[in-house]
């Protein structure tokens, strides 16, 4: 079977921007997920960026590898903030209170100066 | 052209040549080999022994002889590739009748392109292709029994929403995220994904509510004992629970109860907890 999500990844300054497109749900995008924040986080990139704009859809799994990799990556030092949720993901978030955990942006230069760092795309 | 990994030989069936086109370039632009019938006759000599198609998009409303027995005809072929049912015809009555002669799939026309590239890509081989029980194909009154695999819980979805695909967005995503988390909650824990155990699932529709039924193989929970879900954690740490998840090796998650409970106006358990119900209540005229 086709991977049903697929993670485009850039880089502005520090900040790795990954944008997920397609399903982030049990045994699929959850775990694309996973791989490619441990990935960034063995190589050191722990300020991280997730575009949601473009995700399909977004179950309970998909939320649950959000929140662990948002640890592993603070554990790491670093953080992930959210870019662009559509209607459906801000309502997931609400109802499973992670609002409270994430800081969520709705436009790029924002969230990439949050870290602090330039704003010149790599 | 070369295939991708995932590149499957396709027939597609349909009277309108124009579409026949438009698939055919579509699919082979994603790695996927391609051969057309504009019949059903046509269709069934090319399935003939060793044609070797791995998936057929079939037309139901097709000259000479009705898709729907053409899709019968391929399902008792020996080795029968996986059928996606597309057709106009929106009534229930002919989605019902797809799902009883075990179409894989079913999409109405007309579809976005993304939609039919996606579709095939997500479906599985003929060989991982399991079967559904069909025990009530009234459309007041779905009830099936099918394998616990996950790919059974997009197949299943993908039927029982259709039925619903009048209902204003918000209230279809409501229910559809709903039934995806207890449908999948059921195969994974009550089935433990093993395709010989079944979860057995009723819709029920009336004018004024939506009530799905799901019933899974396992023995139920005490909810006393579900710390590793975010439905016990305190107010100011939702994420308490992933800490319990991490300690007992499971996957992180731990999010459907808490997510159904608010997408969904009721949600009943039995005793042992491996049967659940969600219950949507309907304004009138959704």
């Amino acid at each position: 079977m086709a991977p049903r999500m697929r993670i485009v990844e850039r880089r502005i300054g520090d900040v790795t921007i990954l944008q997920l497109i397609g399903r982030l749900e049990l045994e699929t995008g959850d775990l694309i997920l996973r791989d490619t924040i441990n990935r960034l986080v063995d190589d050191g990139q722990v300020k991280v960026v997730l575009d949601m704009k473009e995700v399909t859809r977004l179950d309970s799994a998909g939320i649950g590898m959000l929140v662990s990799k948002y640890l592993t990556v603070r554990r790491a030092g670093g953080t992930i903030k959210i870019l662009h949720p559509n209607e459906r993901t801000d309502h997931l978030m609400d109802i499973t209170k992670l609002h409270t955990v994430f800081e969520v942006f709705n436009d790029e230069e924002s969230v990439v100066k949050s870290f602090g760092g330039a704003i010149h795309g790599v | 052209m070369a295939q991708t990994p995932f590149g499957r030989r396709i027939l597609v069936v349909d009277d309108d040549r124009g579409l026949r086109h438009v698939l055919s370039e579509l699919l082979q632009g994603d790695g996927h080999t391609l051969a057309t019938a504009g019949d059903g006759p046509e269709a069934l000599e090319m399935l003939g022994d060793g044609s070797g198609f791995d998936l057929v998009l079939l037309d139901i409303g097709l000259p000479s002889m009705s898709g729907l027995d053409v899709l019968a005809r391929i399902r008792n072929m020996d080795s029968p590739p996986l059928v996606i049912v597309m057709t106009a015809d929106d009534t229930s009555a002919t989605l019902l009748e797809a799902v009883r002669r075990q179409a894989y799939r079913y999409i109405r026309k007309p579809f976005p392109p993304g939609t039919i590239i996606d579709v095939v890509n997500e479906a599985g081989t003929p060989a991982s292709a399991l079967s559904i029980e069909v025990i009530s194909a009234k459309p007041e009154w779905l009830e099936i029994v099918a394998p616990c695999t996950l790919e059974m819980a997009d197949r299943i979805q993908s039927f029982v929403l259709h039925l619903e695909a009048h209902l204003p967005e918000a209230v279809l995503e409501a229910v559809a995220s709903a039934f995806r988390e207890l449908l999948t909650n059921a195969i994974e824990w009550g089935g433990k994904f093993d395709p010989n155990r079944k979860v057995r699932i009723s819709c029920v529709r009336t004018k004024r509510l939506l009530l799905y039924r799901i019933s899974d193989p396992g023995e139920g929970f005490d909810i006393e004992k579900l710390r590793h879900a975010a439905i016990t954690n305190p107010d100011d740490d939702p994420m308490r629970h992933l800490q319990v998840r991490e300690e007992q090796g499971l996957r992180p998650g731990g999010f459907g109860l808490a997510m159904t409970r608010s997408l969904v106006d009721d949600l009943i358990y039995n005793e042992a907890r491996n049967e659940v119900m969600l219950i949507k209540y309907l304004d009138e005229g959704e």
